[in-house]
């Protein structure tokens, strides 16, 4: 079996612009699951009670569905319901960050429910209100202490975003397939496509562990 | 000093707390079953018994950190409120000292008693931060400023909650057993502290097990015994002449021969 790499090379402007667009993705799923998961968070533990079980059952149901099937869902159901004709990069994006909102928002109620009540006691005591309590005390605790959770998270998604190439968004695992096919070159693709994604994860993976370092906080 | 002659040296002064057959309830268990005592202004009274007697409930019922079922509290003239905006005003009164002290452990020590000048009075940063310093220096932790509580011992960090409690100026400052969670050789600096304050005249409630504390510096002592005040009275007759057996069992217990 002979081995030609220089597909890659030839290929390369495509690949890069793939690999633009997948790091894009999930930047921008983050920048919606985050604030989005806190909301959903503070509301499942805050909220009147319809207004709680509701986001309780937007959290179970995203949470136990299995990515690809949002996906598919989202390509089909989101232009039904908005009756917009969302292009393939807006659907995929819903779908992630349906999905990353609901682990997020997950993530966020027991980094929550995880700092003792004498810290809201304290800060009630001092008068401030519930808001302003959770605002300056409680969160920005459950956000150091949740950090390495939202960092696993973060580099899980990084791989997950290849899942919206069925539907034809032209991030990097989309890219990197198109190509396969068309000059049959499987394993040279496949493996470009491995390091890629691994030569980008990893440092994700190590900065994630500097931020933990320099974040933590020690009670 | 309490003189013999006037059993409530600082009752003729305003009252500022008054708990009249306050009731609380945890599910079946009554926590408080029918508290009454006044609390006026400059007065160190001390709340002392076995643990669970209540003691603790009391004082978190003072600010409202819990509710009562039965019973009123006044504090400075006015029913403790249940509308959230108005109990929150009484709050910024009452300074709080817990016994796990509580400071928040993502900010630095000027920046936990700054935290309640800037967050609930609005000041500027400048002013929070000029007021955090002045109380830091208050308790004598000044050179303490920058440093995480994690970093400091637990009698350092109590102090630091003192200051940051004092730092709302407040009318009353309440404390839940200061001291016992403490190093025995911590436990001193924060007692001297909080005599400095009784004696500059703050108004101050003391659930606390340090007899000689309740004795040396206390106007007023309360015994407590499952939900109920089985005794009170100026601390030479608690410590000394007791009035009743189960204050006499109490102090026994804990070794103490007047």
């Amino acid at each position: 079996m002979t081995f030609d790499w220089s597909v890659v090379w030839q290929h390369r402007d495509a690949l890069a612009a793939g690999t633009l667009t997948t790091i894009l993705l999930t930047v921008a799923t983050m920048a919606i699951a985050v604030p989005c998961g806190i909301v959903v968070a503070i509301l499942r533990l805050y909220a009147w009670r319809p207004i709680a079980a509701l986001t309780t059952a937007y959290v179970e149901l995203f949470r136990n569905l299995p990515l690809i099937l949002v996906v598919y869902w989202a390509f089909y159901v989101l232009p039904i319901m908005t009756g917009l004709g969302l292009s393939p990069l807006v659907t995929g994006l819903a779908a992630l960050a349906l999905n990353v909102t609901a682990y997020n928002a997950e993530t966020f109620r027991a980094g929550i429910n995880s700092i003792r009540r004498g810290q809201l006691d304290a800060a009630m005591a001092l008068g401030m209100s519930r808001t302003q309590a959770l605002r300056r005390v409680v969160l920005p605790q459950a956000l150091r202490r949740i950090l390495p959770v939202l960092a696993s998270t973060w580099v899980s998604l990084f791989k997950d975003t290849s899942l919206v190439s069925v539907i034809a968004v032209t991030e990097l695992a989309y890219v990197a397939m198109q190509i396969r096919a068309q000059t049959f070159r499987v394993l040279e693709m496949l493996t470009a496509l491995a390091a890629i994604y691994w030569l980008l994860g990893y440092p994700q993976a190590k900065l994630v562990d500097w931020m933990q370092r320099r974040f933590a906080v020690t009670e | 000093m309490n003189s013999a002659m006037s059993p409530r040296a600082k009752s003729t002064r305003s009252r500022i707390i008054r708990y009249q057959g306050v009731i609380k309830r945890y599910g079946d268990f009554q926590a408080l079953s029918g508290v009454d005592l006044d609390v006026h202004a400059g007065e160190v009274v001390c709340l002392i018994g076995p643990s669970g007697s209540g003691k603790s409930t009391l004082l978190r019922c003072t600010n409202g950190l819990e509710s009562i079922d039965g019973g009123s509290i006044e504090f400075e003239g006015a029913h403790l409120s249940r509308d959230e905006r108005t109990l929150r005003a009484m709050r910024q009164r009452m300074g709080m000292v817990f016994q796990s002290f509580e400071l928040f452990p993502h900010l630095t020590a000027v920046e936990n008693v700054a935290e309640g000048p800037r967050t609930v009075l609005g000041k500027s940063r400048a002013e929070a931060a000029e007021r955090a310093s002045a109380m830091l220096a208050k308790v004598g932790l000044a050179d303490k400023a920058p440093n995480h509580p994690a970093a400091l011992s637990g009698g350092q960090q109590q102090r630091v909650a003192i200051a940051r409690a004092l730092a709302m100026e407040p009318d009353v400052m309440l404390f839940d057993e200061p001291t016992s969670a403490l190093d025995p050789e911590t436990i001193g600096e924060v007692l001297n502290v909080m005599k400095a304050l009784a004696d500059e005249g703050m108004t101050m409630v003391v659930v606390t097990h340090e007899m000689t504390f309740a004795r040396r510096v206390g106007d007023w002592v309360a015994v407590f015994d499952v939900g109920r005040i089985v005794e009170q009275g100026p601390p030479q007759q608690i410590f000394e002449a007791p009035t009743t057996e189960r204050t006499r069992d109490f102090l026994s217990h804990l070794g103490w021969n007047g």
